[in-house]
């Protein structure tokens, strides 16, 4: 748990839920999103937009990317409909963001089972 | 930590996304039988025209219900691009080997759904399945009997247009 202390002052409580040395995503309970900590800014996602981010970026085809002889700077711009952040990212950045979102899906899961087995189960 | 995830839907990701794909396969479906109807008409078989019309019909069905249920469980159902229908047969019993095939291909896909709902538990979803489990039971013994008709009956003579008229008559009850 870490305390973050927001721009316009309001005091969050926010959780880790996964990080690297590249950046980091943490979870609101209070106001049911996430913040993708990454690229520079501090970005607020919904359900439905970590969701679109996920998909986005695992659908990004590295191998592909890194055995391109094309000549264009290997910039992938991740746009995401209906949210607010774009991402323009190197493709060493689109494999970190990668990283932290299957991180941060493992550990989504495993607060689930963690719930499961504390609060709900009834074994 | 709250379980936002959870909240939010009853099936997992993995499990929405192959329940996406089950809807594009069945609207799929659909349009394979809608060709074959068509094709059926212009070679002069009715029957069997008739009862591809009733087979996409009912595919379209099943296609609305896996994609209520995606939503119904929270998840986000994906209207699918359905392209590169084939349009031309080269025989009248072609037809049918290409639609029990279809039906094959679906019956495998659900297998497939239902095993990775046992994996994850999900017995909500296998409980949904099993209504389509049934239904391709039916769908499988149709269209293989539709294909014995070709053996029974045979093409020669007056062979075909006794074939169409029994296609019009496949029918399954069962008792199990
Ligand atoms: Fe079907
Ligand atoms: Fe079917």
């Amino acid at each position: 748990m870490i305390t973050t202390t927001l721009a316009d002052t309001k005091q969050t409580t926010w959780a880790e839920v996964f990080s690297t040395t590249q950046g980091a995503i943490f979870q609101s309970d209070e106001d049911r999103c996430w913040y993708v900590n990454f690229a520079g800014k501090l970005a607020k996602f919904d359900y439905r937009c970590l969701l679109k981010l996920k998909k986005a970026v695992y659908n990004v085809n590295i191998e592909e990317k890194l055995l391109s002889s094309a000549k264009d700077p290997d910039l992938e711009i991740i746009f995401i409909c209906a949210c607010d952040h774009t991402y323009i990212l190197s493709i060493l950045q689109i494999i970190a963001l990668k990283e932290i979102l299957e991180g941060t899906f493992v550990m989504l899961q495993l607060n689930s089972i963690i719930h499961d087995k504390l609060y709900r189960a009834a074994f | 930590m709250k379980d936002l995830m959870r909240v939010r839907s009853l099936i997992s990701n993995e499990v929405e996304a192959l329940l996406n794909q089950q809807v594009k396969k069945e609207a799929l479906s659909s349009s394979i039988y809608l060709a074959m109807a068509s094709w059926c008409n212009r070679n002069g078989f009715d029957y069997s025209s008739e009862y591809f019309f009733k087979q996409a019909e009912e595919e379209r069905h099943h296609q609305l219900k896996f994609y209520k249920y995606i939503l119904d469980m929270g998840g986000n159902a994906i209207s699918p691009e359905v392209t590169g229908i084939k349009q031309e047969y080269n025989s009248f019993r072609e037809v049918f080997e290409d639609a029990l095939d279809q039906e094959i291909s679906v019956t495998q896909s659900i297998k497939k759904i239902y095993a990775l709902c046992l994996q994850e538990q999900d017995y909500v979803t296998n409980e949904f399945l099993n209504w389509f489990l049934k239904e391709q039971r039916e769908e499988e013994y149709k269209a293989r009997r539709a294909l014995e008709l070709f053996e029974v009956i045979g093409e020669e003579g007056t062979g075909q247009w006794e074939i169409d008229k029994h296609v019009g008559k496949i029918k399954y009850d069962s008792e199990a």
